[in-house]
């Protein structure tokens, strides 16, 4: 298990010949992929075999769901083709009325239900062309660099600013490592989820590292431009409609995971689910697709091949997050609670609008590979070998034995996917790399809150701007004292520090309130001539100050 | 025939191993030698017979190359030690259910004011930190040993997040003798396990004083308020203290001159000094231990006035009537206030 470093350019593809990518022969044989993942599907949902009457009952239930989805949340990226399948349902289900409470409903049923898979998977779906992807390879890099570089004139050196791209852009991990089990095995990437931008931010740097593309999924609201959305279909991403919840919908979005997995495709994953409204590391992970892991590679294992799948978290840490605002508002109004309506508005066209506000001013990010686990967790070797906390080498395929034979067990798995998220968060905080703009948020808060420690966070963020001023002779002990903290966190590997934070106190203050949130209409943190901090946006402040309260350095600071 | 290992032979190894032999072939590891050549040559060992079915022996790599199911019934004490050499022998493939009530300190409690969650590990935990098996359960009830070596019926629960663990030891144990009973509430288990010994100290001096079968179940009912008390300060839900595990060993402890903390509560209270009745006892009373252990972990908040009157007696020189008065001075609350409670 070799060294973190830096890439600072592009490295060749571990496989150069596109045509092996296993994204790419998966899907050049769609139909074989599509029949395997119904297959995967129907073993999984055993409630199908019960009874004619719950097959029934889950069928008028399906209907019912995607009818009051249809009306009470239409989407435009809805299939206008949609309804009509719908009602042909329906219809046939209407049919079969007459001799229902006979024996006969579930041949029907069945064929029902088959033709409901099949018209989620034509749906879902991805793809993969050459050059599609060729394309992307080349035109990303500098599309991207006019988002995260500063240049105020778009067409001021165009060629040059990819160079700069990756100044502004960091990519650190044991690199080598990750490459080396691209060879031997599947690769899953898990990264933080932050952004909007974290999809462009991770698909390069994945492109960077020389992996073969990664199959994901992507809400059906990012694909309403026509041209773009066959765009991201063609680099092998399958559209996940969250409005569905039932448990067909979820069996078959799992299946598909599943599949694409055994099949050998990288795959990527938010195991967060969606953005983090708050601004902290995720502290709960939504297991459904994560679980796939476990079940692909006792397939794997199954089918004799023992193709072994490698986990790989990531962090995408920011100085600045374009959407910040919104994402605080909505914390706070309703803690916790997802709002996949105001997801449809972030369709493909605003995310490129507001991508170009960015353009003007942006002070970088560290993409952070934490080191590869397997799917219990267990750090691996390049070799890819397993081994426990003891160092031992372990089998894989142990965990799926019982009495000397590999078993499918749902609810052991489901044990054994907590304890692969547990692992994942972990890593998340060790491996998050924190920014001398996380340090000056979290040391500005907190100077703030302990002027008022019977306030609750609600009442903090609301005080008048005169109360958080802060003198700079207050800010600068505090930030040593965290700081040391940090390093002590650091030096016991449980968190990155970034090389900002060996500046000399005053500079490293300076640089942090430079960058945190530093392209937001109102100032997170300002210095002024009087040696005073002040900020517009207590909100904001919160938000960049949360990535640090993952640390319990409250009591102590 | 299936075959299953026991790590232990003290006499509630034993009388698991011969419960295991009615359904399996059993391996028992026993650290002596001496204690092996016994146990091969089927001579009463510890009081108990040998079931025909029942090899001892002395290596672990033996016992895991063989057996993929193992029952760990060995002292909290000696718990780690036993799991670092065991250890490299063992793969994700075995399943290891322990039968041990105590808990794991990772620091010496005679030399510190107060401890942290993290210090303490229920045996479960620790099996999962010290080695790569992560098929872990625990068997726990109303199992006092003589009366299991007597071939009495009796029942037990195995707890495990597994249920592959639950069946595999409901499979190994479920007997015409000896019902098995599953549950997922494991951290439940484990607390319950460990927290009755100090209850049944407290039955014990009850007892030893004169006092009666009201004043007993008195003593039993907060009891099990007080484990709950705990359990909930800790991550887990009441359920596990209303079933076998925690209501049921409570009154078998409580009321059984054979439990070895009732007898360290019973001799207290006729006058024996502590350091006397542990040394002839020859045998763990986890629950001296425990009174200390939920002292130093008081400063999670849970109510635990049972265990603050046996600490004062036993670490303070109370005296019992003492501790008496200061338990039945208490406000009194409402009395289920265990569903209630939150931490």
């Amino acid at each position: 298990m070799g060294n973190r470093k830096t890439i600072k350019k592009p490295l060749p593809s571990v496989q150069p010949k596109m045509d092996e990518w296993p994204i790419y022969k998966a899907y050049n044989k769609k139909e074989q992929f599509l029949e395997k993942v119904k297959s995967q599907v129907l073993l999984n949902s055993s409630w199908i075999n019960k009874d004619e009457s719950t097959l029934r009952y889950e069928i008028k239930n399906i209907l019912y769901e995607e009818k009051m989805r249809l009306s009470k949340t239409p989407w435009k990226s809805d299939n206008p083709k949609e309804k009509i399948f719908w009602s042909e349902i329906k219809q046939k289900i209407r049919n079969s009325k007459a001799i229902e409470n006979k024996e006969g409903t579930k041949e029907i049923d069945e064929k029902i239900l088959d033709d409901i898979i099949e018209f989620y998977l034509n749906e879902m779906v991805a793809n993969f062309k050459i050059s599609s992807f060729k394309f992307a390879q080349k035109a990303l890099p500098y599309v991207y660099s006019r988002l995260i570089n500063s240049f105020p004139q778009i067409v001021y050196k165009l060629f040059s600013s990819v160079d700069k791209l990756y100044d502004r852009m960091k990519i650190v991990g044991d690199i080598d490592h990750i490459r080396k089990l691209q060879e031997i095995g599947t690769v899953v990437v898990v990264p933080t989820h932050y952004s909007n931008l974290d999809s462009p931010t991770i698909g390069l740097s994945l492109n960077n590292l020389g992996l073969s593309a990664f199959t994901y999924g992507a809400g059906v609201n990012l694909f309403t431009i026509k041209s773009l959305s066959k765009f991201m279909h063609n680099l092998g991403a399958y559209k996940v409609d969250r409005r569905r919840k039932h448990r067909l919908y979820l069996e078959t979005l799992k299946s598909y995971s599943t599949i694409a997995l055994t099949e050998d495709v990288n795959s990527l994953f938010y195991p967060g689910g969606s953005r983090s409204q708050s601004g902290k590391l995720e502290k709960k992970l939504k297991l459904g697709l994560l679980g796939t892991v476990i079940d692909a590679q006792r397939i794997n294992l199954d089918n004799g091949n023992g193709k072994k799948i490698f986990i790989i978290p990531v962090t995408l840490n920011y100085h600045y997050v374009l959407e910040a605002k919104k994402l605080i508002d909505n914390y706070l109004k309703n803690k916790g609670k997802e709002n996949y309506m105001e997801d449809e508005n972030t369709t493909s066209f605003g995310l490129i609008k507001r991508a170009y506000k960015v353009i003007t001013s942006n002070p970088g990010m560290t993409v952070s590979f934490a080191p590869a686990i397997d799917v219990f967790g267990n750090k691996v070797d390049e070799n890819g070998n397993s081994f426990s906390n003891k160092g031992q080498v372990i089998e894989v395929a142990d965990y799926f034995k019982l009495n000397g034979k590999l078993v499918r067990d749902v609810q052991r798995d489901s044990q054994y996917t907590q304890i692969l998220g547990d692992k994942i968060l972990q890593e998340f905080k060790e491996n998050s790399v924190i920014l001398s703009s996380n340090l000056v948020a979290y040391v500005a808060f907190q100077i703030i809150r302990n002027r008022f420690s019977q306030f609750s966070v609600f009442d903090i963020l609301s005080l008048p701007k005169d109360e958080t001023i802060i003198k700079v002779s207050e800010f600068l002990p505090k930030l040593e004292a965290v700081r040391t903290k940090l390093k002590k966190l650091a030096e016991d590997k449980k968190i990155i520090l970034s090389s900002d934070l060996d500046f000399e106190g005053n500079e490293l203050m300076r640089i942090g309130i430079e960058k945190v949130g530093s392209s937001h209409p109102k100032y997170v943190l300002r210095l002024n001539k009087k040696d005073e901090i002040s900020t517009q946006s207590m909100k904001l402040l919160y938000y960049y100050h949360n990535k640090l309260s993952s640390y319990e350095l409250e009591e102590q600071s | 025939m299936r075959k299953v290992a026991v790590i232990g032979t003290g006499n509630f190894g034993l009388a698991l191993a011969n419960l295991l032999a009615i359904n399996n072939r059993v391996l028992i590891y026993a650290r002596r030698k001496e204690i092996v050549e016994k146990i091969n040559s089927r001579e009463i060992h510890k009081g108990q017979s040998i079931h025909e079915r029942i090899t001892a022996v002395n290596d672990f790599k033996e016992l895991t190359d063989q057996c993929k199911l193992i029952f760990p019934i060995v002292p909290s004490s000696n718990f780690k030690d036993m799991l670092v050499q065991l250890s490299p022998f063992l793969t994700p493939e075995h399943i290891l259910i322990h039968g041990t009530k105590g808990l794991h300190i990772d620091v010496d409690i005679d030399k510190v004011d107060r401890l942290d969650k993290t210090q303490v590990l229920t045996m479960t935990e620790l099996i999962l930190k010290e080695t790569s098996v992560v098929r872990v359960g625990c068997i726990s009830g109303p199992n006092l040993a003589k009366e299991l070596s007597a071939n009495q019926i009796g029942g037990t629960v195995v707890a495990s997040r597994y249920n592959e663990v639950i069946l595999a030891g409901k499979k190994a144990l479920n007997s015409h003798v000896f019902r098995v009973y599953g549950s997922n509430e494991v951290l439940g288990v484990e607390i319950a396990s460990v927290l009755k010994n100090y209850i049944a100290v407290a039955a014990g001096m009850l007892e030893g004083m004169g006092y009666g079968d009201n004043s007993k179940a008195l003593l039993i009912t907060r009891g099990m308020a007080e484990m709950v008390f705990f359990g909930k300060a800790f991550g887990s839900s009441e359920k596990a203290f209303m079933g076998l595990a925690g209501i049921g060993d409570l009154m078998a402890t409580c009321n059984s001159k054979l439990s070895r903390n009732f007898r360290v509560g019973y001799r207290l209270a006729k006058g024996e000094k502590l350091s006397e009745i542990l040394s002839d006892l020859n045998e763990v009373a986890e629950g001296i231990k425990t009174i200390k252990v939920v002292k130093l972990l008081s400063g999670y908040g849970f109510n635990s006035p049972i265990a603050d009157a046996l600490y004062k007696i036993v670490y303070e020189d109370w005296e019992l009537e003492q501790g008496i008065e200061y338990l039945m001075n208490l406000p009194v609350s409402d009395d289920t206030d265990f569903f209630t409670q939150t931490y």
